[in-house]
C-alpha cells in the first residue's frame, strides 16, 4: 500500500508541473508586450521600460517560466490589482468557502446517488423505470438552472431560504447556534443546485453496476438458494456500487469545481470561483491564473484521494500498479 | 438453449432520437418558423413580460406601435390594457385595423418574443456545440492516432499532455482563455473545442491499440496498403460506433458548458442569442417572469436528454451486447 501511495505521488507531481506550464503557455500566446506605450495612453516609453525591467517582463522566456512555476509552487501567486492585495491571500480566503460548498455538495451528491442508485437496483421494474427516469432527467437538468429556479421558489416566491450570500449581513452580533444555523440556511440552496445533477449520474452509473453484479453467478447461486432480493443487493451488490463510487469520486471533482464557478456566481458565494469569475470581468490576469493553478492542484489532490480510496476498497488496483 | 443469456436483446428506444431531430429541424428552419426576428422590440412599454400564451393586440398609431392585451370595441374606438392600465384609441387616430398578435412563450423584459428568441438561442447554442465537438473529433482524432501507432515516446508525452488537460476544470480554463483573450464566438468555440477532445482521444487511441495487434491491420498491410492509408480506410472506421456514441455525449456536455459560459456573459457578445444568455436576462425578473428561467433551461434539459437517449441508443445499436 505504501509502494502504491509513493508511486501514485510521485505521479501526481508533472501533473502539476503540466498545468502550470500550460498556463504560462497561455499567457505567452496574448498578443503584445506587456506595459506597451500605445499612442494617447499615459505612459512614456522610458516608464514603459523601466516598469518592464521591474516586472521581469524583459527576461527571456526560460527565466520568466522559471520564475513564474516557482513562484506558483513557493506560494507567491503574484498581486492582483483588481483585488488589491496579493492573489495567494484573496485565494486562500476564498478557497475555504469554496471547500465547504463543493465538500457539502459532493457528500450529498453521493449520498444521494448511491441510495438511488441501490434503491433503483433492489427495486422492482416499475419502481426501478421511474428512479432511473428521475435520475435520468436530474443528471440532465443544468445545475445553473435548477439554482435559478429553487431561488425562484424557495426564496422569491415562498421566502423560506436566503436568496444568496454566505450569512445575513448582521450575523455577527448573533451567538453561535443562530449563527451556524443562519450559514447552514444559505448553504442549503446552492448546495442542492450544485449536487442533484451529479447524484443522478451517478445513481445511474451506481444501479447499472449494482444490476451487472447481480447477474453474475455468485448472486444468481446465492438467489436460487433462497436469498431475499434487500439483501442481495446489500451483500452482492453494495460491494459494487462502493467500487464505482471510488471510481467516480475523481471524476466528480472537476465538474464540481467548475459548475461552483456558476453556482457561487448566482449566489454571490464569495469562494474561489466567483472570485475567478470576477477577476475575468476585470481582467486581472494573476488573480485569475492563481485561481486556475489552485483549482489544478485541488483535481489533482482530488483524483490522488480517489485512487487512495479505489486502491483501499479493491484489491486488484493494488495489485495492478505493484 | 433457453435462459437469460439467449434472451434477445431489448429493442433500442426510439425516442431520444426523434426529439433530437425535432430539435435540429427546429434549429435549422429558426429563421424561417419564427414568429418574429429575435431582437425586435417594438413596444417595450406594452410588451414586456407578457406571460405565455398571451394574445395581444399592435395597433398602429400616429405616434408609433402599440402593443395592448384585452382589446375591446367601445363606441368610437378600441379600449385595451397597457402597462396594467387601460388605454383608449379612437379610431380616427389608427392607421391600421388591430392585428392579432399570438405570443406563445411570452415575451422578455425589453418585450421580445420568447419564442423566437428560443428558436435562435436554440440555434446559435447547439451550433456553437456542433462545431466545438468537430474541432474536438479532428484533435482527438490526429492525437489519438499518433499516441497509438507513434511509438511509446509519443504515446507518453501525448497521453501525459491529456492528463494535464483534464487537470483544470473546463470552465475554469475558459475564464483564463477570457481573460486573455477577447471573448467571441470564435474563442468560444476554440476553447470548448480544445477542452472536450481529451476522452475521445483516449477512446481513439484505445480503440487503434487494439486493432494494430490484429489481422485486420496485418491483411491492410500485406495487401501492400501504406500506414497513412491502412489508418484511414481500415483501421478508424471501425472506431465509428464508439466515437459516435462518445462525441454525442461531449457534445451534451459541450451545450451544458456553453450555456454556462453565456449565463455569465462570456459567450458570444450579443446580437448572438444563446440559452444561456436568455437565462441570464431572466434572472433579474425571477418574481415578474418565471419563464424567462424555465423556458430556456427546459430546451436544453431536454437537448441533453436527447442527445444522452440518443447516446445510449446508437450504443445499443451499433454494439449490441453480445449474445453469447
Amino acid at each position: 500500500m505504501r509502494a502504491f501511495l509513493l508511486r501514485r505521488v510521485l505521479a501526481a507531481a508533472p501533473l502539476l508541473l503540466g498545468s502550470l506550464t500550460l498556463l504560462f503557455l497561455l499567457l505567452q500566446l496574448v498578443p503584445g508586450r506587456p506595459f506597451t506605450a500605445e499612442a494617447g495612453a499615459g505612459v512614456s516609453p522610458v516608464a514603459a521600460e523601466r516598469l518592464r525591467r521591474i516586472s521581469g517582463a524583459d527576461q527571456p522566456i526560460a527565466a520568466r517560466y522559471l520564475a513564474w512555476v516557482g513562484g506558483m509552487l513557493g506560494g507567491d501567486l503574484g498581486y492582483s490589482w483588481s483585488e488589491r492585495r496579493p492573489v495567494a491571500d484573496a485565494v486562500q480566503e476564498a478557497a475555504s468557502r469554496t471547500l465547504l460548498l463543493t465538500g457539502t455538495a459532493i457528500a450529498l451528491q453521493f449520498a444521494i446517488g448511491l441510495g438511488l442508485g441501490l434503491l433503483a437496483a433492489a427495486a422492482g421494474p416499475r419502481l426501478d423505470r421511474l428512479l432511473t427516469a428521475v435520475a435520468g432527467i436530474l443528471y440532465s437538468v443544468p445545475s445553473f438552472w435548477l439554482g435559478l429556479l429553487l431561488v425562484g421558489f424557495f426564496s422569491v416566491r415562498l421566502g423560506w431560504l436566503p436568496v444568496s450570500q454566505i450569512h445575513s449581513s448582521d450575523a455577527g452580533a448573533w451567538g453561535t447556534w443562530p449563527r451556524l444555523l443562519d450559514a447552514a440556511r444559505h448553504l442549503v440552496l446552492p448546495c442542492l443546485a450544485l449536487a442533484l445533477p451529479g447524484a443522478g449520474g451517478i445513481a445511474l452509473f451506481v444501479r447499472d453496476e449494482v444490476r451487472a453484479a447481480l447477474a453474475e453467478g455468485l448472486a444468481l447461486s446465492a438467489r436460487s438458494r433462497g436469498l431475499g432480493r434487500t439483501r442481495m443487493v446489500l451483500r452482492h451488490g453494495a460491494g459494487r456500487a462502493l467500487l464505482a463510487v471510488s471510481v467516480l469520486f475523481g471524476l466528480a471533482i472537476p465538474g464540481l469545481l467548475g459548475g461552483s464557478v456558476v453556482i457561487e456566481t448566482l449566489f454571490a458565494w464569495p469562494g474561489m470561483g466567483r472570485l475567478a469569475y470576477q477577476g475575468t470581468l476585470a481582467r486581472d490576469e494573476p488573480l485569475v491564473l492563481g485561481c486556475a493553478g489552485v483549482a489544478a492542484l485541488l483535481v489533482i489532490a482530488g483524483s490522488l484521494a480517489a485512487d487512495v480510496l479505489s486502491a483501499a476498497v479493491d484489491p486488484r488496483v493494488r495489485e495492478s500498479l505493484r | 438453449m433457453t435462459g437469460a443469456g439467449n434472451a434477445i436483446p431489448p429493442r433500442p428506444r426510439r425516442a431520444g432520437p426523434r426529439i433530437l431531430l425535432v430539435l435540429a429541424l427546429l434549429a435549422l428552419t429558426a429563421p424561417w418558423i419564427a414568429p418574429r426576428p429575435p431582437d425586435l422590440q417594438e413596444d417595450v412599454a406594452g410588451a414586456r413580460l407578457l406571460p405565455p400564451g398571451t394574445r395581444a393586440h399592435a395597433l398602429r398609431t400616429a405616434s408609433g406601435l402599440r402593443i395592448v392585451t384585452d382589446l375591446a370595441r367601445t363606441a368610437d374606438g378600441w379600449s385595451g390594457r397597457r402597462m396594467r392600465t387601460i388605454e383608449a384609441f379612437r379610431d380616427q387616430d389608427l392607421l391600421a385595423p388591430p392585428e392579432p398578435r399570438l405570443y406563445l412563450l411570452g415575451t422578455d423584459a425589453l418585450g421580445r418574443d420568447l419564442t423566437s428568441r428560443l428558436l435562435f438561442g436554440l440555434r446559435h447554442s447547439a451550433g456553437i456545440a456542433l462545431c466545438a465537438v468537430a474541432l474536438a473529433l479532428l484533435l482527438a482524432i490526429t492525437v489519438g492516432s499518433v499516441a497509438a501507432l507513434g511509438g511509446a515516446a509519443w504515446d507518453a508525452l501525448l497521453m501525459r499532455g491529456v492528463d494535464v488537460l483534464m487537470s483544470i476544470p473546463r470552465l475554469v480554463l475558459f475564464l483564463v482563455c477570457a481573460t486573455l483573450f477577447a471573448p467571441t464566438a470564435l474563442l468560444l468555440v476554440l476553447v470548448l473545442g480544445a477542452t472536450t477532445w481529451t476522452g475521445l482521444a483516449r477512446i481513439v487511441r484505445a480503440g487503434l491499440q487494439t486493432l494494430a495487434g490484429g489481422s485486420l491491420r496485418a491483411a491492410a498491410q500485406a495487401a501492400g496498403a501504406a500506414p497513412l492509408r491502412v489508418l484511414a480506410r481500415h483501421l478508424l472506421p471501425q472506431l465509428v460506433p464508439a466515437l459516435a456514441v462518445g462525441a454525442a455525449l461531449r457534445f451534451a456536455d459541450t451545450v451544458l458548458l456553453e450555456s454556462a459560459v453565456s449565463l455569465l456573459g462570456l459567450g458570444a457578445p450579443p446580437p448572438a442569442v444563446s440559452l444561456g444568455g436568455i437565462m441570464a436576462s431572466g434572472r433579474e425578473s425571477l418574481a415578474g417572469g418565471w419563464w424567462l428561467t424555465a423556458l430556456p433551461g427546459l430546451l436544453l434539459a431536454v437537448l441533453v436528454l436527447a442527445l444522452r437517449a440518443t447516446a445510449t441508443s446508437l450504443d445499443r445499436t451499433l454494439d449490441p451486447p453480445s449474445l453469447a
